[in-house]
């Protein structure tokens, strides 16, 4: 068993406690530079229509029963032909997210500016961080750990005989990145708090096709059988008042 | 909707407050959220906060919101001059905002002054065409001013952007109802109970109109509707069961000269029961009437 190494307080001092700081502010830096750059989202009226739309077919697909069979077609018939139905969307139309951004160069630009906030100070302060601090052993965590963790806690220092439950700066700073997420909610309030994993997160969520919700909904319009409930409910109410009166 | 624990905590609050009980942010904010309106109420209590300044510094950035509750309960009541204070104080804080700006149409709107503040909204609209208050305003200002057919024009416009707000689609409803447009306002009442299939009071307008509409089809449709209301209430909803009734009594009229076999009449029977037990219960006096009424359809003998 290796012997406890000791950490000096200069390195609490001097490492750990910057470190930490330097963090949280940056977070908090970001969050005021992102509320300045965010221009006021105005939304396209195409967009808001087609997720309106989107709504009330999911409505009539869950609700067909309760509505008379007449009045289904009708609707079905809106939403479905072929020539002018709401859901239709004709060929060729349909525009795919990454012509619209080049097309639209404010989206473009919102793209730009929710990079900027977020990478420039990330490579800057994993810059530093490595400057400035690489190869500290920076703290201990009070608790054994096993091997698996040491890609985790022991970046940067390749020694495999230090024990795993010490923290090398480096790792330091990668779970400041994404542990601070409950501090800033304290700090900045609820729901401005955003840890950069739900960031890349949304990255990833982006360029999804509205025209191909719209098709999928058309889809499914076509297949569903239309079963009125209605006239089961007048034996049913028989029942609820046969109850009623006899109380 | 308000709940009934939620109305009832509100209605403890109130009475806290009136009694000088303290509370009163508390009370407002509650209104705020269950869009209660108690006008008079917060009228008083938030000008009473306002009036005093420790009062106003504690709320910081709140101060704001309640000086916009404030003004619109102001002028609710009819009190133009506080709504105007307000609603200075909140354009001195913010220059350009849209949200003061809908304030200050809706001020013109209590003046009466009804070609300006379309206006103000029209000057709105071009900032920000999809702002679903403004569209609303401008809906309730022509049914202020008893234009009916403006007003449906309106929610059409509106309702063909935002065709999934079921409030337009009932206020739209109604006023195709007061227009005795019913075949339109069927549709609506369609289009509502497949926004929300389980709400008794959808299904019981749409059998109303049905019924008004008239005819053998429609009446048996009606019939279903009631039935479902029956059934979504638990038999409590006296509109229903009368409904019932008279339906049936209808399509027993109308199918008589065609030789059809009578309607199955355990409904209406149990219908007429229960509407005599219910009268019994609630309202004795009146049970002459209901059981002269019920003779008159030939449901009881």
């Amino acid at each position: 068993m290796a012997e406890d190494l000791v950490l000096d307080t200069a390195i609490r001092d001097w490492v750990l406690i910057p470190l930490s700081v330097v963090m949280v502010l940056i977070g908090v830096l970001r969050y005021f530079v992102g509320k300045l750059m965010r221009s006021s989202q105005t939304a396209d009226e195409k967009i808001v229509k087609e997720g309106q739309l989107i709504i009330r077919a999911r409505n009539l697909r869950a609700a067909a029963n309760f509505i008379p069979a007449k009045s289904f077609r009708l609707r079905k018939a809106y939403y479905t032909n072929e020539e002018n139905g709401l859901l239709h969307v004709p060929k060729g139309q349909a525009t795919n997210p990454q012509a619209q951004m080049f097309s639209d160069p404010n989206m473009a630009m919102d793209m730009m500016k929710k990079n900027l906030s977020m990478i420039i100070p990330q490579t800057l302060t994993f810059a530093w961080v490595n400057f400035f601090f690489s190869g500290f052993v920076a703290a201990k965590i009070p608790f054994p750990l096993t091997q698996r963790f040491r890609a985790m806690l022991q970046n940067g220092i390749d020694l495999s005989t230090v024990d795993v439950s010490y923290v090398s700066s480096r790792s330091w700073y990668f779970l400041n990145l994404f542990g601070l997420r409950g501090l800033f909610s304290l700090i900045l309030g609820d729901e401005n708090a955003m840890d950069d994993t739900q960031r890349m997160m949304q990255m990833g969520g982006f360029g999804m096709d509205p025209t191909k919700s719209l098709s999928a909904e058309k889809d499914s319009m076509e297949i569903i059988q239309h079963e009125w409930a209605l006239p089961k409910m007048g034996q049913r109410a028989e029942e609820v008042l046969r109850k009623f009166v006899k109380q | 909707m308000v709940g009934a624990s939620e109305e009832s905590r509100l209605n403890c609050l109130e009475i806290q407050v009136d009694n000088g009980g303290g509370g009163a942010w508390e009370y407002l904010c509650l209104v705020r959220k269950l869009k209660a309106r108690r006008s008079d109420k917060v009228l008083k209590h938030g000008l009473s906060i306002l009036n005093d300044h420790r009062a106003r510094s504690k709320l910081g950035g709140e101060e704001w919101t309640l000086y916009e509750q404030v003004a619109i309960a102001a002028m609710d009541c009819q009190r133009v001059d506080i709504a105007k204070d307000c609603i200075a104080e909140l354009r001195k804080q913010f220059p350009g905002s849209m949200r003061v700006g809908r304030l200050e149409g809706m001020l013109l709107e209590v003046k009466g002054a009804w070609p300006e503040a379309e206006k103000a909204y029209q000057r709105l609209l071009e900032d920000n065409p999809l702002d679903q208050v403004i569209h609303k305003r401008k809906v309730a200002m022509a049914k202020a001013q008893g234009n009916a057919s403006v007003v449906v024009e309106y929610l059409r416009k509106y309702l063909e952007i935002f065709m999934a707000d079921h409030d337009a689609w009932r206020e739209l409803a109604e006023i195709y109802v007061s227009l005795q447009m019913y075949k339109q306002a069927a549709f609506c009442y369609e289009e509502l109970i497949l926004c929300q299939p389980l709400v008794p009071p959808y299904h019981l307008a749409y059998a109303e109109v049905l019924y008004t509409m008239g005819g053998l089809e429609n009446l048996q449709t009606a019939k279903m509707y009631y039935a479902s209301t029956i059934n979504l209430t638990g038999g409590k909803n006296t509109r229903a069961l009368y409904g019932v009734c008279l339906c049936i009594a209808a399509i027993n009229q109308l199918s008589k000269g065609r030789n059809k076999e009578e309607e199955s009449s355990e409904l209406q029977t149990l219908a007429a029961e229960s509407l005599v037990k219910d009268y019994k219960l609630r309202a004795p006096v009146k049970l002459p009437l209901l059981t002269a009424a019920l003779r008159n359809v030939k449901l009881v003998s």
